[in-house]
């Protein structure tokens, strides 16, 4: 439980955190809350020669509107995006997504981008940012790029970040119209984790129609995914219960499923389409 | 000048009670939820009532882990792999119900005090009150008999597989 030995850097700005990093491209991670990087290190899972703390560049949380976009710093804490009285207005999936991670000490200290950036498998932020349709700013020794979030995740912890790359922002397209969301999730009794998690984006047509859905998966597989065929199925229908039970018969097309201690790889199938339809029938509720 | 008294109850202690689980489990997933827990424990007479109480609550507590939790688990090496608490779940706050406690004070004749123990009447009472809560919920599949912990993956395979 004692990490090997490393050294720490809390650099004030973002380019001196890129610079840090570039100096040791193998050795140096990226320090942005600490939940689940620590954990890995006092394990000695992970053994970085150099920590480069982003928590503490000030100008790296925000929360704020511009223009159609919602522009999430990456070190915003699970606990602001949580009591957002500005997300809880216009797009209430991410505080309703924050609310489930961990405890009040987890959530006063991790935060978005570390999770996004950390790729767990059965972390609750890829579920929402994907049901989003999010975009990701990247910035890195060449400078600063954008990639669609349904790229991002590659393998289990591993995503499409390249060496000395840093997440800087999350971008998400205002919710406009008839739209509702919410998230579903069944924690791991012992680590707080999504067993299974279940992000739903849903906007109406005024003739209460399904004008597009947005379905985030977490912790099936060993990575979260976007259910397309669910999505596609749900298009054009009228949300009844028919077609919402067949769209969710496809949450986990082409996914190979965890099997742990606490569930099998079919019960995890069966409970993400049990728990897709009750997110997609509490999103559809909450249209205004 | 020294004295030395030594007590020797003449008999032992018979402390009693009854311990009630409602208990409603979802058919879809077979989450197990507390509907009621009802406790109503016999320690003799209550010298200070929030001790008694709370030992109570940390006996119910812990039954609730036992019957649907908490499992030491080692892989076919002999890893022992539930060695953190990341694993190893214990029940938390968010997985217990409110208690709904009373008491009858029936003295014990064979102390002065009327004192009875009650250290250990939670996890007696609570852990075969909630797995019977529960094999009775799932009696119409036939149901005589759970081991424990019980996980919401077995009662699902239970409604299922019949």
């Amino acid at each position: 439980m004692i990490p090997a030995e490393f050294d720490y850097k809390a650099p004030a700005t973002l380019d001196e955190a890129v610079a840090l990093l570039a100096s040791d491209l193998d050795g140096a991670k990226v320090l942005a809350g600490g939940h689940s990087l620590i954990p890995a290190m006092k394990l000695r899972l992970a053994q970085p020669q150099l920590l480069v703390d982003i928590a503490r560049i000030k100008s790296l949380a925000y929360i704020r509107e511009e223009g159609d976009q919602i522009l999430i710093g990456a070190t915003t804490t699970h606990y602001q995006l949580e009591s957002s009285d500005l997300l809880k207005r216009i797009c209430p999936l991410l505080p309703d997504c924050a609310k489930s991670i961990g405890d009040v000490q987890v959530r006063n200290k991790g935060t978005i981008g570390g999770s996004i950036a950390h790729s767990d498998p059965a972390g609750d932020w890829p579920a929402a940012v994907l049901a989003l349709d999010a975009d990701l700013v990247l910035v890195g020794p060449n400078g600063e790029r954008t990639a669609k979030v349904e790229n991002f995740f590659v393998d289990m912890l591993t995503t499409d970040l390249q060496p000395g790359e840093i997440l800087r922002e999350i971008r998400i397209k205002k919710p406009n119209g008839r739209f509702g969301h919410a998230y579903q999730k069944v924690p791991h009794p012992a680590s707080g984790f999504a067993v299974v998690g279940v992000a739903v984006n849903l906007v109406l047509n005024d003739d209460d129609s399904c004008k597009s859905a947005g379905i985030g998966v977490t912790g099936v597989g060993v990575k979260a995914y976007r259910a397309n065929a669910v999505e596609t199925a749900l298009a054009g229908t009228g949300l009844d219960d028919n077609a919402i039970a067949a769209a969710i018969a496809h949450v986990c097309d082409g996914i190979d499923p965890n099997s742990d201690l606490y569930a099998s790889g079919e019960y995890r199938c069966h409970l993400a389409q049990v728990h897709a339809r009750r997110a997609i029938q509490a999103a559809k509720a909450r249209v205004q | 000048m020294s004295a030395t008294y030594f007590f020797e109850p003449k008999n032992f202690t018979f402390p009693f009670g009854t311990h009630i689980a409602v208990v409603e489990v979802d058919r879809e997933t077979g989450d197990i939820e507390f509907l009621r827990y009802i406790a109503v424990d016999d320690c003799g007479r209550v010298i200070n009532p929030m001790l008694v109480d709370g030992q109570v609550h940390g006996g119910i507590v812990q039954s609730i882990g036992q019957a649907m939790y908490e499992e030491v688990v080692y892989d076919e090496t002999g890893q022992l792999v539930t060695g953190t608490l990341m694993d190893y779940a214990l029940p938390r706050a968010s997985h217990i119900p409110e208690f709904e406690l009373d008491r009858t004070e029936t003295p014990s004749p064979v102390n002065p005090l009327g004192v009875k123990g009650v250290g250990e009447a939670g996890t007696i009472g609570a852990t075969p009150a909630i797995v019977n809560a529960i094999v009775d919920a799932l009696a119409p599949f036939g149901v005589k008999h759970l081991d424990m912990p019980i996980k919401p993956e077995n009662v699902w395979q239970i409604i299922n597989r019949g």
